[in-house]
């Protein structure tokens, strides 16, 4: 234990208080330090390659980790949970919160040395927000007026809250694009997307497919004495034991949003030349769902579904399939959330006598064997679903129900789950901001039912109340009346719980200790990493 | 010979044919369209954008018209457009081919002169600690998986020694031309050219011992020694040279086979080639590319196969007569 520091002790000894107090040890260690200038940095993520550079449509977290290196949005989220100016000097509403005054940065030019002006934010909202990348809560959205070289006016139809709206300027569909490279073509489909001139720290030089791409300072860039690299490089590797290998050679100096498995992780650290820092993901916490499809006979009773939670041991599956990177899901809002939790609501406790009991009351008593048949989806994008669908096989039959489990690839689960709705009980991954509308609120209202649309409402749940609900929280603009909404959201959709996160995940960013300045964002894949700085 | 390369010519048509329309069928049959990993990729959750790329990419149309389609644009060598790599599918192979073939060649080299040589040896030393050692090691890499090979020698050579570079083609910023370019390549080709040419080398070592062996008991053997020739000139000259036979079909076999080994090497190594291209675009059913692929490797492997055949006639010209 002694070669541990405290903030690894934490790590490991990974409890539902340690969590909630992430914000506390966001910050890397040694802040104070003066930063030195030049070096090269390679860093990786857990994931693949993203297909383009910037996907315009967003598209997760592969491309969101390139394009915020180059693309920069108007605010950032710090750890303390406030926004910070980037592009923007200021965002103010109007005292009625219809329109919100935008200050732009002066001096701030495109990487190709055109000037960043207000007409840019107007075309980037116009062009590429409202139409492709934030248009569901951009929908009361109806005016943008550039008044003058860096001041823009939004106006709404609609209330928007100040917290609500800031989220999306500060979120993955926030990035601003310049008007004079997008403005022929279709933005999706853009050349620039994969060679983008952005206002960011870094400045795109070389994308070599299937290996890396090469970023290099942008001289120019507004921050003074930003960035300290000279150059970034972003890496890929398929296979997490050769990214691993890599840190471990010297070739890889950080690696965000959970590079390889826990146990690989804490064998890194206690080589003593790498930090684990579980900081720097406050507003990207991802967590695993189960969804029942409220359309199928047996799991469209909600006694089932009650019945049917309360067999399953979440905390099993964070203690074991997740090795403790990863707590047990209460509710719809998790406990990390320090703006919208609240633990007064209904909940399953790990019951299987309970269980029982209540479908036997259900009328579903055990007939030839078992009560009924249900088919299982665990998608096998993450090992983990796998192993976590094995768990609830087991679960599930020690009740007298039978399983039917599959765990297809990607393309396969997402059609069986999204498309083909084939499934009675199916796990899903999904990343959920501090925000909820819309990205948590559209897994359970009415209009969140798209067919084909991943990551969306497919248990196809549909209840007015709850959609009456999340229409007021997206309007309101009072912090606490918003408090009482979001607990009530949570409350009606804990008493339906057409799903219900399993466990809440811990993510993890490895690093060199010859890096420094990392995981001072509230989402850090996301983040521009001008500030980052290397031992040379 | 040269109604050999006429027959050879005449079977291309056919077979793209027989590729493309297995090829396709396979495909159609794998659940998940690449629509369902599109719209997840980019997010699309508007249902007017999803049915738009559905026409788009003539999904709405009936899978036979689709299958003729794409068969006319093969015959005017249009591969199509991948969605994915945002690019067309022939430009997205072309950019990733140099590398395999790099990493092909060399594997298979490295495998058919050590290999070849190690089962001579284990041949000529029969029943000896020699031929004992040699057929175990090669029992071994024979048994060990390519990628599990790859990610030993990376720890081994890179994370202990750090003599040889963890992954990837070049290094990343470095000279890239000339001969220093051509000595970084080198030093990154070394592990994943080892950890896939030691499988094929093993299977090199057997056959290659097996077949002096027997071709050692064939009368023509007897008879040069009997007329004195001594036991190098014997083995060399006599034994190996006939003995090469099936170890030509077979390295004419694995040729085309070897990217199948190659994707699981290529991903350990992050080695920019087809091999990740293709589990790439099979995970993301980005068919265009499956296809494409499919379309080219059987016309290499066709071409390779001709080439043995021809390296056949040069080895034994009695090929020729029958």
């Amino acid at each position: 234990m002694s070669d541990l520091s405290r903030r690894q002790f934490l790590l490991a000894s990974a409890s539902g208080a340690a969590l909630s107090s992430a914000p506390a040890l966001s910050y890397a260690a040694d802040a104070s330090a003066t930063p030195k200038r030049g070096g090269t940095l390679v860093a990786t993520w857990g994931g693949l390659e993203p297909q383009a550079l910037f996907v315009p449509a967003g598209g997760g977290n592969s491309p969101f980790f390139t394009s915020t290196k180059f693309y920069e949005r108007l605010l950032k989220l710090g750890t303390d949970l406030k926004f910070h100016p980037v592009l923007a000097e200021s965002v103010e509403p109007a005292k009625d919160f219809l329109s919100y005054t935008v200050k732009l940065r002066k001096g701030v030019k495109w990487h190709d040395g055109q000037p960043f002006t207000s007409a840019d934010l107007v075309f980037t909202v116009l062009q590429y927000w409202k139409p492709i990348s934030v248009g569901v809560p951009l929908a009361g959205l109806n005016a943008a007026e550039a008044t003058d070289e860096h001041t823009v006016v939004l106006r709404f139809t609609q209330t928007i809250s100040e917290f609500a709206f800031k989220s999306i300027l500060a979120g993955v569909g926030g990035l601003v694009i310049p008007k004079h490279i997008y403005e022929k073509g279709d933005i999706a489909t853009n050349a620039a997307n994969n060679s983008p001139v952005g206002t960011g720290p870094y400045k795109y030089k070389e994308w070599v497919r299937g290996s890396h791409v090469e970023l290099v300072r942008n001289d120019a860039y507004w921050a003074p004495g930003q960035p300290y690299l000279d150059r970034l490089i972003i890496r890929w590797w398929r296979d997490p034991a050769s990214r691993s290998a890599a840190f471990e050679a010297g070739e890889l100096h950080l690696a965000v949003f959970n590079p390889f498995p826990p146990p690989e992780i804490e064998r890194l650290v206690k080589t003593g030349k790498f930090v684990a820092e579980t900081g720097g993901y406050q507003n990207a916490t991802w967590q695993t769902y189960l969804h029942f499809n409220t359309k199928n006979e047996v799991t469209s009773k909600v006694e089932v579904r009650r019945a049917l939670l309360q067999a399953i041991n979440r905390k099993f599956i964070a203690d074991t399939v997740y090795f403790k990177y990863a707590e047990p899901g209460i509710g719809p809002v998790r406990p990390s959330n320090e703006l919208f939790f609240n633990a007064d609501i209904p909940t399953y406790p790990f019951d299987p006598e309970k269980a029982k009991k209540l479908l036997d009351e259900a009328g579903y008593p055990v007939k030839n064997g078992s009560r009924f048949t249900v088919k299982v989806l665990a998608p096998a994008w993450f090992e983990e679903n796998v192993k976590t669908g094995n768990y609830i096989k087991q679960a599930l039959t020690d009740i007298g129900v039978k399983v039917d489990l599959i765990t297809p690839d990607r393309a396969t689960s997402l059609k069986l789950l999204f498309t083909d709705y084939d499934f009675d009980i199916g796990l899903t991954n999904n990343g959920t901001p501090l925000e909820l509308v819309p990205e948590v609120t559209m897994l359970y209202t009415t209009d969140g039912i798209i067919k084909g649309a991943a990551f969306r409402n497919n248990s196809r749940y549909s209840n007015p109340k709850l959609d009456e609900v999340v229409t007021h929280l997206a309007r309101e603009v009072n912090y606490e009346k918003r408090k009482a909404l979001a607990h009530e959201f949570a409350r009606i959709a804990n008493t339906d719980v057409p799903l219900l996160p399993l466990v809440v995940n811990r993510s993890t960013t490895v690093a060199s200790k010859k890096v420094h300045n990392h995981s001072n964002a509230a989402n850090y894949t996301g983040e521009s990493w001008g500030d980052l700085w290397i031992d040379s | 010979m040269k109604s050999l390369l006429f027959r050879r010519v005449r079977q291309v048509i056919p077979l793209i044919l027989a590729v493309i329309v297995l090829n396709f069928v396979l495909i159609q049959l794998a659940p998940g369209s690449f629509l369902d990993v599109m719209s997840s990729d980019a997010q699309i959750t508007d249902p007017v954008m999803i049915e738009r790329m559905r026409a788009t990419y003539g999904m709405d149309q009936p899978v036979y018209v689709q299958l003729l389609k794409y068969i006319g644009s093969v015959a005017t060598l249009d591969l199509g457009y991948s969605y994915r790599q945002n690019m067309p599918v022939l430009d997205a192979i072309l950019s990733r081919l140099p590398a395999t073939l790099l990493l092909m060649f060399t594997s298979i080299a490295l495998a058919f002169v050590a290999g070849s040589a190690a089962g001579v040896l284990a041949a000529a030393r029969v029943r000896t600690a020699w031929d004992n050692t040699v057929s175990t090691i090669a029992l071994l890499f024979f048994a060990a998986p390519g990628f599990w090979l790859g990610i030993m020698l990376t720890i081994l050579f890179s994370v202990q020694l750090g003599w040889l570079p963890v992954g990837g083609m070049r290094t990343v910023g470095a000279a890239t031309d000339g001969l220093a370019g051509a000595i970084d390549v080198a030093r990154h080709l070394a592990l994943p050219a080892i950890s896939l040419g030691l499988f094929y080398a093993a299977t090199y070592t057997r056959v290659m011992r097996a077949s002096v062996l027997e071709v050692a008991r064939l009368d023509f053997v007897r008879a040069a020694r009997a007329r004195g020739l001594r036991g190098t000139q014997v083995l060399w000259r006599h034994t190996v040279r006939n003995a090469l036979l099936p170890v030509v079909t077979l390295l004419g076999l694995q040729l085309g086979t070897v990217l199948g080994g190659a994707i699981s090497v290529e991903a350990v190594f992050g080695w920019p080639g087809i091999g990740s291209l293709l589990l790439d675009s099979v995970m993301s059913r980005d068919y265009p590319v499956v296809l494409g692929i499919m379309v080219l490797s059987s016309v290499f492997t066709l071409l390779i196969n001709t080439v043995v055949d021809l390296a056949y006639l040069k080895l034994d010209p009695r090929i020729l007569a029958r």
